[in-house]
């Protein structure tokens, strides 16, 4: 059995040092790795990103991260992901990492993910650069996801996760307006997860969403946004049943 | 909860001072907008705050990830809504850990 941990969407800033440490000291108790699902900032400042920084060192489990659209919001992702990873964080941007757990090895690929919306609602890679971007950047986002999964696939993995920001459902985006949904998440994100294989599937984004959904293919899918699940962190075990 | 913030003005009145008495009527709607442009621009960086209007007063509704944080959306809703009612429903993310996991 593997324990997943995971939290998105906890948007750290000077204020909130510490209120997350506690919950995460207790992590060793009940699982074998920390997911965060992005957003981890406010602004993608690097005076917040130290303070995600303190709140994850030195953690007893492993922690792997995507970044969010938040993390960006600073237009300098490059250094939020350098301090991350100084504080021991695999940061993960269309790749692939296998943490070592006691029920086996659990492969993660991750990728932030972009907007574009779901199946017959959806916006396309049609007119203006800047529309035919918008798609190219999920597309993108989409096929970097589709290969780390698929490199997992040679590496003899207990399970595989795929970890993003944007939802790769509408399901979880449940009690949020649609007329937002496609700048919540992407059909191209599942397509990927589904096409690939995988055994769940956790993002965050969607504060006013719900915590659990699935994709056509039937992956599970959880929004594990810290507004959704109204805690420090959901455990998922997988393989137990 | 309900924590009014401001006081009940013009557009709070019903419908009928909608159309105001002299020149153009207020509109709301464009405040609640320039609201959530504060939210977004300023420290807070806040996408997650839903401001709507209902029965003539507004609704604030979100989840923030800190006290301080929730203190200073009342402290923008106060100065970007002034005049009208508000009605805030804002919570501060729970960071206890969860008593229970999924069995997937």
């Amino acid at each position: 059995m593997i324990r997943v941990a995971a939290v998105g969407d906890i948007h750290m800033g000077p204020d909130s040092e510490g209120l997350l440490r506690p919950a995460f000291e207790t992590l060793p108790d009940c699982a074998d790795l920390l997911l965060l699902a992005g957003d981890l900032t406010r602004h993608g400042s690097p005076e917040e990103t130290r303070v995600v920084a303190r709140e994850v060192r030195g953690l007893p489990v492993p922690v792997v991260a995507v970044l969010g659209n938040h993390d960006h919001h600073d237009e300098q992702p490059e250094k939020v992901t350098a301090i991350l990873r100084e504080a021991g964080v695999t940061v993960l941007e269309g790749e692939a990492t296998v943490v070592e757990c006691a029920g086996g090895r659990v492969g993660i690929a991750g990728t932030k993910g972009f907007g574009g919306g779901f199946v017959g609602r959806n916006a396309g890679e049609f007119g203006e650069p800047v529309m035919k971007e918008f798609v190219r950047t999920t597309r993108r986002s989409a096929d970097s996801l589709h290969a780390a999964l698929k490199e997992l696939e040679e590496e003899g993995c207990a399970a595989r996760v795929a970890l993003t920001h944007f939802s790769p459902v509408a399901d979880t985006l449940a009690g949020e307006p649609p007329e937002i949904h496609p700048f919540l998440g992407s059909y191209l994100l599942a397509e990927a997860i589904d096409t690939a294989g995988a055994d769940l599937a956790v993002h965050g984004h969607a504060h006013l969403g719900t915590e659990h959904g699935m994709t056509a293919g039937g992956v599970r899918v959880r929004n594990v946004a810290q507004p959704v699940i109204r805690r420090a962190f959901s455990v998922y075990r997988l393989g137990s049943a | 909860m309900s924590d009014p913030v401001g006081h009940q003005g013009p557009a709070a009145s019903g419908p009928a001072s909608a159309a105001g008495h002299a020149g153009r009527p207020e509109n709301v709607e464009y405040r609640v907008a320039h609201l959530h442009d504060r939210l977004a621009a300023e420290e807070l960086g806040e996408l997650g705050v839903r401001a709507e209007i209902r029965a003539g007063a507004i609704a604030l509704t979100g989840t923030v990830p800190s006290a301080q944080c929730r203190e200073s959306v009342l402290r923008i809703a106060r100065e970007e809504l002034a005049g009208l009612t508000v009605h805030t429903d804002i919570v501060v993310a729970d960071t206890t850990r969860p008593d229970h996991a999924e069995e997937l």
